[in-house]
C-alpha cells in the first residue's frame, strides 16, 4: 500500500477518529401499526427535532390516588402482565379507594399505541408501566 | 404520557437495569421515577412476583408499591421540573498521534473494534478508500444507534471510508459499504435477546468484486465476504454506539455478529429469479438486502419423502422465515415438487406452518451454495430492506486494484493438476 504519509517524524502516526458525531437524535416515536422490525427503518427516522425530545416534560402530580383510576400497562414482557396484576391485588386490598385497570399493549414495548394513550387520558389519571428490562 | 398527555407515569423496570435507565434519563432529558422491583420477572412463579410487589427496591431500600405511588403523588421539585439533557462534545477528526502500537491498544481499550486486529486508518489509507465512490468526503450518508431512544449519531462518507478500512476493505468494496451505512440500520441492534443479522448482495457487484455465493458462501473463505461483513460490524459498533451493558445488552450475545452471514446469491446456478428481483429491482442492478432474527439452523438431514418437508422441521421457531437453499434443493423444488413460482412455494410453507399470523410474505428464499450437497439453512430472519448499491459506485465503474486481492476459488479437477490423477 506504498508508503504511509500519515507516519510522522517521530515514529507517531495520525488516524482519524471512527466514532459517529452526535446528532442530537435520540428515540423515534413509532406509529401505532409499525411492527417491530421497523424500530431502525431509516424512513421512520425521528418525527421531533432534537430540540423537542430533548425538552420533554413531566406531568404535574396528583394530591392523592384515592378516587383516582391508575392505569397499569403491560408493555409485554415476560412476566409483566402477572406482576400488574399483583400490583392490583395488592392496590384492592390495601388502597380500595384506588381504582385500577390492567391494559396490555398490543404491538409491542417500544410502539407509540395512541388509541390507548387517548382511553388513558379520558378515563384515567395516572399510570403505570411495567416491567421492563 | 408525561410530556404528550400530561398524564403522571410511573415507570416499572427490573433492577437488572437501574443504571441504564439513570443513563436514558440523562440523555434524554426528563427524569422518569423509576421503580426497581428484583429480576427476573419473566418466568417466574406468582408467588415471587407476589413477593416482588410487597417487598422492597432492592436499588432503593423503599417499597415497591410505595415508591409507585410516590413517584405518581409527589409534586415535582424544580429539578425534575428543570432537568436538562446532557449533550455530548463534538468530536475532531483526528486522534491524538500516537505510535503504530499504541493506536492499535487505542482502538481495542476503547471498544472501537470487534477485538480482532484492524487496518488503523490513517488519512493516506482513507483517502484510498474514498476513490472507491464518487460522493464528497463530507456528505452525510445516515444516522445510527443500536438502541431504540439513545442518540442516533450521524456520519459521513468520510467517516464510512474510515470503517472500511479499520475491516481491511479495498476502495471496490466500499460502495457496497455506503450502502450498508445509508440503510441506518445496526447490525447487533441492542436486545437483550441478542439479535442476528445478516446481509445478501445481489447483482453485478458480486462477481465484479470476488464475493463467493456459491461453496462455503457463509464460511471464512472469502475476501470480500469476510471484509464487508465484518465492516458492518465496526459501523455498528462506531455509528451505532456500542457500550456494552450501556447500550448493548445482548444478554448471550451471537457470533453472528462478527461478519453478519455475508455472502452474495448464487444468481447463476438458481432456478428462479434472484431475491432482489422478486423484490422489484432489475436484474442489472446491484444491491444488498438485509434480514434481522435470532436462529440459524442447518437442515438436510433428517429423511423425508419430499424436498418441500425440509423446511417444516423449523416449524414454531418463529414468525419469519429465512431460507438460504443450494442450487440443488432449488432445482428439486422446481423440477420434481412443482414450484416453478417461489410465491406458490412461500404459500405452502406458510400453510404447512400453521404460523399465528399467517404471512407468506415473510417467508423467503435465497439460493446459496455450491451444490455439493442439498442442504437448507434455516433461519427466523425477518426481511428488512433492499438498500440499492450503484449510486455509490463511481461514474468510471468500480475502482479496483491492478490486481485485485482474491482468495481461492471452488475448483473442480478436470485435469488432473490436483494431484490425485495421472
Amino acid at each position: 500500500m506504498g508508503r504511509d504519509k500519515g507516519r510522522l517524524m517521530s515514529g507517531r502516526i495520525a488516524v482519524l477518529d471512527p466514532v459517529g458525531q452526535p446528532s442530537g437524535i435520540f428515540g423515534r416515536r413509532l406509529n401505532s401499526d409499525s411492527p417491530m422490525s421497523a424500530i431502525h427503518d431509516p424512513t421512520n427516522q425521528p418525527r421531533d427535532t432534537a430540540e423537542n425530545l430533548s425538552s420533554l416534560k413531566m406531568a404535574p402530580r396528583l394530591d392523592t390516588l384515592d378516587g383516582k383510576t391508575v392505569y397499569l400497562v403491560s408493555i409485554q414482557f415476560a412476566g409483566s402482565r402477572e406482576f400488574l396484576e399483583e400490583l392490583q391485588l395488592w392496590f384492592s386490598k390495601n388502597r380500595p379507594k384506588v381504582k385500577t385497570v390492567v391494559r396490555e399493549k398490543k404491538l409491542g414495548w417500544a410502539t407509540d399505541e395512541p388509541e390507548l394513550w387517548q382511553e388513558i387520558k379520558e378515563n384515567g389519571d395516572a399510570v403505570v408501566f411495567g416491567v421492563g428490562g | 404520557m408525561e410530556n404528550d398527555y400530561g398524564i403522571p407515569s410511573a415507570p416499572v423496570v427490573s433492577a437488572r437495569f437501574a443504571d441504564y435507565m439513570e443513563r436514558d434519563c440523562q440523555s434524554h432529558g426528563v427524569p422518569l421515577r423509576y421503580t426497581f422491583p428484583p429480576y427476573p420477572v419473566g418466568w417466574v412463579s406468582r408467588e415471587i412476583l407476589k413477593g416482588y410487589v410487597q417487598g422492597n427496591d432492592p436499588v432503593t431500600g423503599i417499597p415497591i408499591t410505595e415508591e409507585i405511588i410516590n413517584a405518581l403523588t409527589q409534586p415535582l421539585t424544580d429539578a425534575e421540573k428543570n432537568f436538562k439533557a446532557r449533550k455530548r462534545p463534538e468530536r475532531e477528526r483526528l486522534l491524538e498521534p500516537d505510535t503504530e502500537e499504541d493506536l492499535r491498544r487505542l482502538f481495542i481499550e476503547n471498544g472501537w473494534t470487534d477485538g480482532l486486529p484492524i487496518i488503523l486508518p490513517t488519512e493516506e489509507r482513507v483517502a484510498e478508500m474514498l476513490t472507491g465512490t464518487d460522493h464528497a468526503p463530507d456528505e452525510q450518508v445516515g444516522m445510527m444507534s443500536v438502541t431504540t431512544n439513545e442518540e442516533r449519531l450521524k456520519y459521513t462518507v468520510e467517516k464510512c471510508a474510515v470503517i472500511a478500512v479499520m475491516a481491511g476493505c479495498r476502495p471496490e468494496h466500499f460502495p457496497v459499504i455506503l450502502a450498508l451505512a445509508a440503510s441506518g440500520r445496526p447490525s447487533m441492534p441492542s436486545s437483550t435477546t441478542s439479535f442476528a443479522s445478516m446481509m445478501v448482495v445481489n447483482g453485478p457487484i458480486r462477481n465484479e468484486i470476488g464475493m463467493n455465493s456459491g461453496l462455503g458462501a457463509l464460511s471464512p473463505i472469502n475476501y470480500a465476504n469476510s471484509v464487508i461483513g465484518r465492516a458492518w460490524t465496526l459501523m455498528s459498533i462506531n455509528f451505532g454506539d456500542v457500550r456494552p451493558g450501556a447500550t448493548f445488552m445482548a444478554t448471550t450475545g451471537t457470533t453472528i455478529n462478527y461478519n453478519n452471514m455475508c455472502c452474495a446469491e448464487n444468481e447463476e446456478n438458481s432456478v428462479w429469479a434472484p431475491f432482489h428481483v422478486r423484490k422489484g429491482f432489475k436484474k442489472e442492478q446491484s444491491v444488498v438486502s438485509l434480514f434481522r432474527g435470532w436462529n440459524v439452523r442447518m437442515l438436510g438431514m433428517a429423511p423425508t419423502k419430499t424436498t418441500r418437508e425440509v423446511a417444516m422441521q423449523v416449524k414454531g421457531m418463529g414468525r419469519s422465515y429465512t431460507y438460504l437453499i443450494d442450487p440443488l434443493v432449488a432445482k428439486n423444488l422446481k423440477d420434481h415438487e412443482g414450484f416453478d413460482d417461489l410465491a406458490k412455494l412461500s404459500e405452502w410453507v406458510a400453510d404447512e406452518m400453521q404460523m399465528p399470523l399467517r404471512r407468506p410474505e415473510a417467508i423467503n428464499f435465497i439460493v446459496v451454495g455450491g451444490e455439493v450437497n442439498p442442504f437448507w439453512v434455516a433461519t427466523d430472519f425477518s426481511y428488512l430492506q433492499t438498500v440499492p448499491i450503484d449510486p455509490w459506485i463511481p461514474s468510471a465503474g468500480i475502482k479496483k486494484d491492478a490486481r485485485p486481492i482474491r482468495m481461492p476459488v471452488a475448483v473442480t479437477c478436470k485435469d488432473g493438476s490436483c494431484g490425485l490423477r495421472l
